[in-house]
């Protein structure tokens, strides 16, 4: 390879331009990646990160953006995945997409076999061949195993082995640790790290700061767009990401939060709760724990995903077993033995899945903010239709759901509106205690905002919030305590500080 | 005992289904000694010939994930199109033979196009066309069937290959079936569509060619299954492969091809049609009703099934 000054870099994106009709998705961003690097990209959603994948990736074909394209310093036009990986791009989707049934050797030469369709196949040489290569490389993987066998963790990695095969000049990760638990993502750095030794170059896309903190030797931070920054590892701070990611300070995103006074009641009460693992019935998900919430507070429930802070929501709403404790609403005792029940005696709950299980997609607005208290609408046995439109306009126009069309379909709303509708068809059962999980995920920075107001008012209504999210500053602005679970158990409580994140994922990864 | 379990479990899955259904031969034979001959082993493996060529390409289309539903319609469709041509028409043997598997690759090809480019789902889409294709088949010979179809040539079917004519191709197809999906790179690509097409689609795969072409290779299939046992019996009648799409199923399932795609034999589809054959012959020849004949094989596809299932979730729990 000849060392012009170019070379310096395995990939650079130049003033790359893109618009969808009048919305313009990507203005004049540029991104830099040095050989043998490991290089973050960061920003929200909607920032344009994916957008400017799809360029890379040939989804969105040369000719469709504007800008330039060099890869290892020469320039590139591509017209399609295919040709994208033949220049040397391999991409790692953040979906898990491996074929179940055939061994991980067969995943890895997938491509390989692709190419010479009317080639014969032969079993030992591709075990053999995935055997070395994986050695090689210290992927921890076995060639001949069935990848159904595989952990979800096992899967990604297969992914990363997968791209690395086709021998990269850039290996794109997009969000790789968003399904994997603390031991999993310390594996997979390590991983990467090695891959930086035998000099492979890899952008590392993520939303979470930590991540880039300690993984990445340089980052860009797209907004809005726009490149807002490049940095390099020295020169870049966790408050200096937050602040370039959201375009502004930090207080201005977060509500206020209400005072509580001194002698505020408890209203709900959880005493040495045990909750069962739903996937696996009779084993102990989450061990005794306890604790009060209080009229007007907000409680967060910090840790990583698969700490049991959703498994803990489900068993007080009644969805999840609770294995022994007690549970007192008000000053009486209750059982959350169904969902019914948890919504009668004034438990409300917000899933992290809309898509799944939060919404009907295929009805409209008033269906979907109506659907848990249809029979409060019941004239005759009969449904008033009348008042249940009251109603659905009603919460619709409070949490300012975008369009305010009752009659809108689900399926046509912004995740953020989406977000607001589940919310709001939570409300309406008039909650006592109201549990959000994940209010924010997939939602824009704008509704994010308008959510943490709806949260925020809610909490000064006197409503007793119980908050889980995976987005730690979120949720250490938004809660006045926070309790952190990790492992099975809860590790402690703190105060919510947006200032305390490093203290909290300290706690949640269970180092203090 | 515990031992011969193991050393039984180690086997591959086809010399267990082998020996299985070797089992239940002899334990007809046992039942009753006239059935242990030369004659019925060949009228079995004759009984699943036609179906059997018909399902083999199928197999691989179902192992791509996508349906033919159409099969015994198809064979229908093109046998009587060429048995009119020949004894109506005055086209030659060969001439007709050529119309008639072009008649099946074409279904399969409409069947194709409107899978993936009419999004409409394959089992459907292929439910209409097996509708579309039996009507056909009723309306080319006007609801009768064609009784004088001529030999291959003269004598032919009297000839040690003539007699095995079929059979010799079915077995042959079975080769060719397994090789490729197992020794060539299309069949790892044709099982890689069937588990994960997106994983197919990322790795630089042509989903819609592959799955275009097998739809073509299934109709094509079908075809020459109804044409042979146009020749083999010197009639067809449009009922011809009525209930083959169902027996290819459930041999399939026997034989542990997944229906969700993704994993597929061919040499499995063969034993599971022969162990339903030779339930069925068995038992008509150790005189029971006939009428219990489908409540067996309902009844082995079942235990099949579940069998497997369970072997997974074994699998799975161990993990």
């Amino acid at each position: 390879m000849a060392s012009s000054s170019n070379n310096n870099y395995a990939l650079e994106m130049i003033k790359i331009y893109k618009n969808f009709g009048p919305v313009i998705a990507l203005d004049d961003v540029s991104l830099k990646v040095k050989v043998g690097s490991i290089h973050g990209l960061i920003g929200q959603n909607g920032a344009g990160k994916s957008t400017l994948m799809k360029i890379l990736s040939g989804i969105y074909a040369s000719g469709t953006f504007e800008g330039q394209i060099n890869v290892a310093g020469e320039s590139v036009k591509m017209s399609s995945p295919l040709d994208a990986q033949v220049r040397g791009i391999s991409i790692v989707p953040q979906e898990i997409t491996v074929a179940d049934t055939l061994t991980v050797a067969e995943n890895i030469l997938l491509s390989e076999l692709a190419m010479n369709r009317k080639g014969f196949y032969s079993k030992k040489n591709g075990l053999q061949k995935i055997r070395k290569f994986l050695e090689d490389n210290e992927i921890p993987l076995t060639a001949d195993q069935l990848v159904s066998e595989l952990s979800l963790h096992k899967k990604q990695i297969l992914m990363i082995a997968s791209a690395l095969y086709k021998n990269p000049k850039v290996l794109v990760l997009d969000e790789p640790t968003s399904s994997l638990t603390s031991d999993e993502i310390a594996n997979l750095f390590s991983i990467v790290r090695n891959l930086k030794k035998r000099g492979f170059t890899t952008v590392f896309i993520t939303h979470k700061l930590p991540e880039i903190l300690e993984l990445c030797d340089a980052v860009s931070i797209l907004r809005d767009g726009k490149t807002v920054r490049t940095s390099e590892r020295s020169e870049f701070d966790a408050n200096q990401l937050v602040s370039d990611m959201i375009g502004r300070k930090l207080g201005d995103l977060y509500p206020e939060k209400n005072v509580l006074s001194k002698d505020a009641k408890a209203i709900f009460s959880a005493r040495n709760l045990v909750v069962e693992n739903p996937r696996k019935p009779g084993e102990i998900m989450v061990s005794e724990f306890s604790f009060d919430l209080h009229a007007g507070e907000i409680l967060g429930l910090g840790g990583l995903v698969g700490s049991g802070r959703t498994e803990i929501l489900r068993a007080l709403y009644g969805d999840n077993r609770v294995l022994a404790g007690k549970l007192e609403l008000q000053g009486s005792e209750i059982t959350s033995k169904d969902i019914p029940s948890a919504i009668q005696s004034g438990i409300g709950y917000v899933t992290e899945d809309r898509k799944l299980e939060g919404l009907f997609f295929n009805l409209e607005i008033k269906s979907n903010s109506t659907a848990s208290i249809l029979d409060k609408f019941k004239k005759m046995g009969l449904l008033n239709k009348q008042k249940e439109k009251e109603v659905a306009a009603e919460i619709t126009e409070s949490l300012a759901v975008k369009p305010q069309d009752i009659y809108e379909m689900i399926r046509n709303l912004s995740g953020g509106n989406q977000q607001k509708v589940l919310i709001g068809k939570g409300l309406l059962a008039k909650p006592i205690v109201f549990m959000l999980d994940e209010p924010t995920k997939g939602v824009d920075i704008a509704s994010k905002a308008e959510i943490y107001r709806i949260i925020s008012d809610l909490a000064k209504q006197g409503v007793g919030i119980i908050l889980v999210s995976s987005e730690f500053p979120e949720l250490l602005a938004l809660s006045h305590r926070i309790l952190v679970f990790s492992g099975g158990a809860m590790r402690g409580e703190m105060t919510g500080d947006i200032n305390k994140e490093q203290e909290l994922m300290m706690m949640a990864i269970g180092q203090s | 005992m515990k031992l011969n379990l193991k050393v039984f479990s180690a086997l591959s899955p086809f010399v267990k289904r082998l020996i299985f259904v070797a089992v239940v031969f002899g334990i007809f034979a046992g039942l009753n000694p006239s059935f242990a001959n030369y004659a019925s082993i060949l009228s079995v493996v004759q009984g699943i010939a036609f179906v059997g060529i018909a399902s083999i390409f199928l197999v691989l289309l179902i192992t791509s994930g996508e349906f033919d539903i159409s099969i015994g319609a198809t064979a229908a469709l093109s046998a009587l199109t060429s048995a009119i041509l020949v004894t109506h028409q005055g086209f030659s043997m060969l001439s007709a033979f050529l119309i008639s598997l072009g008649a099946g690759i074409l279904v399969g090809l409409i069947n194709g196009l409107v899978v993936i480019y009419g999004k409409v789902p394959s089992f459907i889409a292929t439910i209409a066309m097996l509708f579309m294709c039996k009507s056909l088949a009723t309306f080319v010979s006007e609801g009768k069937g064609i009784a004088d179809f001529p030999d291959l040539h003269e004598g032919f079917k009297d000839s040690t290959l003539g007699k095995y004519f079929s059979i010799i191709i079915f077995i042959i197809l079975i080769f060719v079936g397994e090789f490729i999906l197992n020794k060539t790179n299309f069949g790892k690509v044709i099982a890689a569509i069937g588990s994960n097409p997106e994983a197919a689609r990322t790795a630089g795969i042509n989903t819609n060619r592959v799955k275009l072409l097998l739809f073509m290779a299934t109709g094509c299939g079908a075809a020459l299954a109804g044409y042979l046992s146009l020749l083999h019996f010197s009639s067809a009648w449009f009922t011809l492969g009525s209930g083959w799409e169902l027996l290819a199923i459930a041999g399939m399932v026997i034989g542990g091809t997944s229906l969700f795609g993704g994993k597929g034999t061919v040499t499995g589809l063969f034993l599971g049609m022969l162990l339903m054959q030779v339930v069925a012959s068995g038992m008509v020849a150790s005189h029971i009703d006939p009428w219990w004949q489908t409540v067996i094989t309902g009844v082995i596809v079942l235990v099949s099934l579940s069998v497997d299932m369970k072997r997974k979730k074994v699998k799975f729990d161990a993990k």
